[in-house]
C-alpha cells in the first residue's frame, strides 16, 4: 500500500501532468496524420525524454502512443485514409458510417471504446504482467505460423459476398509482401537490381496509396451527380452512445481481451489485434449481414482491441525486455536509460516507479475521452471543405506522409503504383482490404513457416507436435474446414429436399 | 497559360536570389544536420544515433535529426549515407554491415565508399543458452554440437547476418564443421531469444547486452563473450578462449561516418567534434546505462580496424559458403 | 475501367507464370532444406493461377453480356480524362522535381494545378496552395523533423 501512495504522489505532480497532457496532444496530432505512426511519435519523443525524471519520460511515450492509435481512426472514418495501420481493419466500415451522416456515431464509439480497450488493457499489464509474460515466452516459429494462417482466415470473413475475388486481392498482398531481402532467404527478391526495393515495399506508403490514393482517383473519374455528403454538426458526440454501447457491452470486452492478448505476443501487435477482433465480430454477430454497410458492432469489438493491445505490448517488454511491437521496442531503450532495467526486477527493486507508470497511463487513457473529443470536433470541420479543395490537400499530406515513413521519394513512387493498382482492383470489383490484410501477414507467414521447417528438419509435422500449436493447428484447420462441410450438408439436403417432390 | 507564367517568373526570382545568398558561404556548420542509422527505430544503433546527435547538436548549435534509412539489411541506409552529397550535412551511422555485405553480393559498396569521423562502439558477440539447458561452459556445449552434427541450432539474426557469422566462426575455429549447429534466421536479437525461451533452439551469439534482461530473469544464461577480454557490464561471464580455449573473437561496431569525399575543413571540425562528444558526461553515461561499451577510434585507426575486418568477415563468409 | 472477368483472367494467369517461373529459375534454396526462397512466390503464383483459371471459365460463360473491356463513363468525358492525368501528372511531378525544386516550390506548383483541374478559381488556389504549403511544411519540417528537401533553395534552408 505504501508502494502505491508513493506511486501515486509521482504521479499527480503538477510537471508530470503536464507533460502527460503535451504528449496526448502530440500523439492526437500524429495519429491523425495518415503516414505518422505511433511508432514515429515514440520516437520523437525520445530526445524529449532524455532530460526527464523516469516517470514523466516513460508516462509521455505511453500516453502519446495511447492518443496516436486511436487519432488514426478520425481521418479514417472521415476521409477513409487510416491515420495509423492500427485503423485499417476497420476503416470501410467507418467511413460508409460517415457517408450515411453517421460521423459522429463511428466516431464516439471509436473513443469510447478506445478508452475502454486501453483501461482494460492496462488493468491486465498492472495486475498479471508476469504471468501473462511467462504464457506469451511459449510461442515458438510453429505457433505464430498458426496465428499468421489464422489471421489469414480474416480475409476471407472480410470478403464474404465474393470469394474468389477476396482471395485475389489476399494473393497479391501477399505479393507484395515477398518483394525485398527476406529474413530467412537472405536473398533479394523481385528487386530488379532496385537498392531501395531491397527493403521491400513498406508498409505505410502502401496503405496510403491503396485507401487514399484510389480515393482521389475515383474522385476525379466521377462523373455525374457527386453523393453530397450530408453536413453532419457534432454537438453532442455521446448521445445515444449509451445505448449502443450497453447492446454491445461483449464485444467491448471480448475485443479487449483479444487486443491484450495479442497484444502481448511479441511481433503481432495492435493493427493484426484489430483484423482478428474485426473478423471474430463479424463471425459470431448476430446480424453479419450488415457488416460493411456502416456497423458499429465491428468498430466495438476492433476499436476496443487495438487501444488493448497497447497495454498487451508492454508486458512482455517489462518482463523480459523483449519487445511486443515497435512502439516498446523503442521503449526498452528508454527504460534502460532510465535506470528502469526491464526484467521481473523492475517490480522488486523500485516498485514505485513502475507503478507510477502504470497509474499515469491509466489516467491518460481517462484523459483520452475529452481530449479525443476535442479532436473529433475540430476535425469534421475538414468535411466542411468542399471536396474540390479537399482532394488536392489530401493528395499533398499523403505525399508528405509516404514521403517520411522513410525519408525517400520513393515512398511516393510505392504510394503512386499501389494507388492506381488499387484503383484498378475496385473499379473490378476486387475489394482492397485483404490486400493490406496480405501485406501484414505475408512475412509473419512466411518467416515463421520457413523457420520451423529449418527446425524440425523439413517435417511438416512439427506443426503438431508441441501442444499449443497443436490446439492453434486444430482451431485453425476447423475455421477453414468447417464452413466447407457445412455448405456441403446444406447443398446435399437442398438437393435432397427439391428431388424429394 | 497563366500558371506556367507565374511559375516560370516565380522560379527565375528565387533562382537568382539564391545566386546572390550562395556567394557569401559562412563557415560549417550553418543549418541542420541529418545523421542517417541503417537500422530501425528502437533497435542498438538507433539508440547510439539518436545519442550521439542528442550531444552533437549541443556542441555544434545546429539541429542534428536522425532519419531511419531501414530494409534490405542495412544495405538501404548505408547506400544513403555513400550516395549523399559529401556536404557535411549527410552523416551516417556504418556498422559492422559494411564489411559484410559486398561478400555476399548484395552491393558493391565497401568501408572504401565513406569518409571515416570515427568509431565510437564495438560490442562482443555471447554465447547464451536456456537456463535449463545442460550446458554450463562453452567447453562441452561443442563437444554436443560435435558429437552431433546438425541437433542443435542457433539462432539470432537474419541468414548470413553479424551473429551468424559469430557461431559459424566459432565452430570452424574449434575444428568443427560450420554447418554443424544450423541457422534458424530470425528478424533480430530479441526474436531469436524469445525462441531460445520458448525451446525453439539451443544456442543465441548475440550481444550478451541484449541478453541481460532475460538472464537476470533466470531464463537464459551467458557463457562467453566472443572478445580479447571479459566485458565491464558482465566481469564474471568469461571470454572464449579463457571458456574453451577457442581463439576466435568477433562483434558488432558502429562508427560515425560521411560520404567519400567530405570537404578537408568539414571533416576536421567533425572529428574534432566526435572526439569531444565521446567524453561527454551524456554520452558516456547513456551508454553505460544501455550497456554498450565505448570503444573510440580516431579515423586512422578506424580505416585500419575495418580493413582488418573485412578480411576477417571475407574468410568465415566464404567457409561457410556464403560469400561469392 | 472494367475488365470482362476473362480478361482479367489471362492477365492473372500470366502474372503468376512469370512469377513462377522468375522463382524457380532464379532463386537459390536454402543449404540444406526443401523450402526456399522461391517456395512462397512459387505458392502465391499457384493460387493466384487457380483464380486466373476460375475468371476466365465465368468470364466466358458471360462473354455475350460483358464486353471484354468497358471504360467507365469517365473515359467519354474529356475534363475527367483531364483530372485522371492532372492527379498522375502530379504525383509524378513531386517524384521527379522535388529533389530538384525543392518542397516549397513543388508543393506550391501542384497544389495550383489540381485545384484549378478541380475548377477552384486561379488566385483563390494559389492562395491556398501557397498557406496550405506553409502549413506542411512547418508541422513536418519543424515539429516532427521529416527532411522535406529544399533543392536549390538550399542556401535559404531554415
Amino acid at each position: 500500500m505504501d508502494v502505491f501512495i508513493t506511486a501515486l504522489g509521482l504521479v499527480f505532480d503538477p510537471y508530470v501532468l503536464m507533460v502527460i497532457f503535451l504528449s496526448a496532444v502530440f500523439g492526437l496530432f500524429v495519429g491523425s496524420i495518415p503516414g505518422l505512426t505511433a511508432t514515429m511519435a515514440t520516437a520523437l519523443l525520445v530526445p524529449v525524454t532524455f532530460f526527464m525524471e523516469p516517470v514523466p519520460a516513460i508516462a509521455a511515450i505511453g500516453t502519446a502512443v495511447a492518443m496516436a492509435i486511436f487519432a488514426g481512426d478520425i481521418p479514417g472514418a472521415l476521409l477513409r485514409i487510416p491515420g495509423t495501420p492500427a485503423s485499417a481493419a476497420y476503416v470501410d466500415e467507418a467511413y460508409t458510417l460517415t457517408q450515411k451522416g453517421q460521423a459522429e456515431r463511428a466516431l464516439g464509439t471509436s473513443l469510447v471504446c478506445a478508452a475502454f480497450g486501453g483501461l482494460f488493457g492496462i488493468v491486465v499489464l498492472t495486475t498479471s504482467a508476469p504471468a501473462l509474460a511467462e504464457f506469451a515466452l511459449n510461442f515458438s516459429s510453429f505457433e505464430y505460423f498458426w496465428l499468421a494462417c489464422l489471421g489469414l482466415t480474416c480475409a476471407a470473413v472480410i470478403s464474404t459476398e465474393a470469394p474468389v475475388r477476396g482471395l485475389v486481392s489476399l494473393l497479391i498482398g501477399l505479393f507484395i509482401s515477398t518483394i525485398g531481402i527476406g529474413i530467412v532467404g537472405g536473398y533479394p527478391r523481385f528487386t530488379f537490381n532496385i537498392t531501395e526495393l531491397l527493403g521491400g515495399v513498406s508498409f505505410i506508403p502502401a496503405m496510403i496509396g491503396m485507401f487514399a490514393v484510389s480515393e482521389i482517383l475515383r474522385y476525379a473519374t466521377q462523373t455525374g451527380e457527386r453523393p453530397v455528403i450530408p453536413q453532419q454538426p457534432i454537438r453532442n458526440l455521446f448521445k445515444g452512445l449509451g445505448p449502443i454501447l450497453w447492446r454491445y457491452k461483449v464485444n467491448m470486452v471480448r475485443g479487449s481481451v483479444i487486443g491484450t492478448g495479442i497484444g502481448a505476443l511479441p511481433g503481432a501487435g495492435a493493427d493484426i489485434a484489430a483484423w482478428i477482433a474485426y473478423a471474430i465480430s463479424k463471425k459470431s454477430s448476430k446480424e453479419p449481414e450488415k457488416f460493411g454497410t456502416g456497423h458499429v458492432e465491428g468498430l466495438v469489438d476492433s476499436g476496443s482491441a487495438n487501444n488493448a493491445g497497447l497495454g498487451g505490448a508492454w508486458v512482455p517488454a517489462i518482463v523480459f525486455g523483449i519487445p511486443g511491437d515497435s512502439v516498446t521496442a523503442i521503449v526498452i531503450g528508454v527504460l534502460f536509460m532510465k535506470g528502469m532495467n526491464p526484467g521481473p526486477t523492475v517490480f522488486l527493486y523500485e516498485p514505485q516507479l513502475i507503478y507510477a507508470v502504470f497509474i499515469a497511463f491509466f489516467l491518460a487513457n481517462i484523459a483520452l475521452i475529452p481530449l479525443g473529443f476535442i479532436a473529433i470536433r475540430s476535425a469534421r470541420q475538414v468535411l466542411r471543405i468542399p471536396r474540390r479543395a479537399l482532394m488536392p490537400l489530401i493528395l499533398i499530406f499523403c505525399i508528405v506522409g509516404a514521403f517520411a515513413i522513410n525519408n525517400t521519394v520513393f515512398g511516393v513512387i510505392i504510394m503512386l503504383i499501389l494507388g492506381v493498382l488499387a484503383w484498378i482492383m475496385e473499379e473490378n470489383h476486387i475489394p482492397v482490404a485483404p490486400a493490406i490484410l496480405g501485406i501484414v501477414l505475408g512475412p509473419l507467414l512466411e518467416d515463421n513457416f520457413l523457420t520451423s521447417m529449418i527446425k524440425s528438419e523439413g517435417s511438416l509435422l512439427g506443426f503438431f507436435e508441441r501442444p499449443i500449436s497443436a490446439v492453434l493447428g486444430v482451431m485453425t484447420l476447423a475455421a477453414w474446414l468447417l464452413p466447407l462441410v457445412l455448405w456441403l450438408l446444406r447443398k446435399r439436403r437442398s438437393a435432397g429436399a427439391s428431388a424429394a417432390p | 497559360m497563366k500558371i506556367l507564367r507565374t511559375a516560370k517568373t516565380l522560379m527565375l526570382a528565387t533562382i537568382g536570389a539564391a545566386l546572390m545568398a550562395g556567394a557569401a558561404a559562412a563557415a560549417y556548420p550553418e543549418r541542420p544536420i541529418t545523421v542517417v542509422v541503417p537500422w530501425g527505430a528502437g533497435g542498438g544503433t538507433d539508440f547510439t544515433g539518436r545519442l550521439i546527435a542528442t550531444v552533437m547538436q549541443k556542441k555544434l548549435g545546429v539541429p542534428v535529426n536522425v532519419v531511419n534509412r531501414t530494409g534490405g539489411q542495412g544495405v538501404v541506409g548505408h547506400s544513403a549515407i555513400a550516395n549523399a552529397k559529401p556536404d557535411g550535412y549527410t552523416l551516417g551511422v556504418a556498422t559492422v554491415e559494411i564489411v559484410m555485405m559486398h561478400w555476399v553480393g548484395l552491393t558493391d559498396l565497401t568501408y572504401k565508399n565513406y569518409t571515416s569521423i570515427g568509431l565510437y562502439n564495438a560490442d562482443p558477440a555471447g554465447v547464451q543458452v536456456a537456463a535449463d539447458s545442460p550446458w554450463q561452459d562453452v567447453k562441452s556445449l561443442l563437444a554436443d554440437i560435435k558429437a552431433n552434427p546438425g541437433k542443435f541450432k542457433g539462432s539470432g539474426t537474419a541468414q548470413g547476418g553479424i551473429w551468424h557469422l559469430a557461431l559459424a566462426g566459432m565452430l570452424k575455429t574449434a575444428g568443427i564443421d560450420p554447418n554443424a549447429a544450423p541457422w534458424v534466421p530470425s528478424k533480430g536479437a530479441a526474436p531469436g531469444l524469445k525462441e531460445l525461451v520458448a525451446g525453439g533452439v539451443s544456442i543465441v551469439t548475440c550481444s550478451p547486452t541484449e541478453a541481460a534482461p532475460l538472464r537476470d530473469a533466470g531464463k537464459v544464461r551467458i557463457l562467453a563473450v566472443m572478445g580479447d577480454e571479459r566485458m565491464k557490464a558482465f566481469p564474471d561471464v568469461p571470454t572464449l578462449k579463457e571458456d574453451a580455449g577457442v581463439d576466435w573473437a568477433i562483434g558488432a561496431w558502429r562508427g560515425l561516418t560521411g560520404p567519400a569525399g567530405l570537404p578537408q575543413e568539414v571533416t576536421d571540425k567533425l572529428v574534432a567534434t566526435f572526439a569531444e562528444v565521446v567524453k561527454d558526461p551524456d554520452f558516456v553515461d547513456g551508454m553505460n546505462k544501455r550497456g554498450f561499451p565505448i570503444v573510440y577510434k580516431a579515423p586512422a585507426d578506424h580505416i585500419e580496424f575495418m580493413k582488418t575486418s573485412d578480411v576477417n568477415m571475407g574468410e568465415v563468409m566464404k567457409a561457410i559458403g556464403l560469400a561469392k | 475501367m472494367r475488365l470482362n472477368d476473362a480478361v482479367l483472367g489471362v492477365i492473372l494467369l500470366l502474372f503468376a507464370a512469370a512469377v513462377i517461373v522468375h522463382a524457380q529459375t532464379s532463386f537459390p534454396g536454402l543449404p540444406g532444406q526443401d523450402y526456399g526462397p522461391a517456395f512462397f512466390p512459387t505458392v502465391i503464383g499457384s493460387g493466384l493461377a487457380l483464380c486466373g483459371i476460375i475468371f476466365v471459365i465465368q468470364g466466358v460463360a458471360r462473354l455475350r453480356e460483358v464486353p471484354l473491356v468497358r471504360l467507365g463513363s469517365w473515359a467519354s468525358s474529356s475534363r475527367h480524362v483531364a483530372n485522371l492525368l492532372v492527379v498522375l501528372g502530379a504525383l509524378l511531378f513531386y517524384i521527379l522535381l522535388s529533389d530538384i525544386l525543392g518542397f516549397f516550390i513543388t508543393s506550391t506548383v501542384l497544389l495550383t494545378g489540381l485545384l484549378v483541374q478541380f475548377r477552384n478559381r486561379f488566385l483563390p488556389s494559389l492562395g491556398m496552395a501557397v498557406a496550405a504549403t506553409f502549413v506542411v511544411h512547418f508541422f513536418f519540417y519543424k515539429m516532427l523533423l521529416v527532411p522535406l528537401p529544399w533543392g536549390f533553395l538550399e542556401p535559404f534552408a531554415w
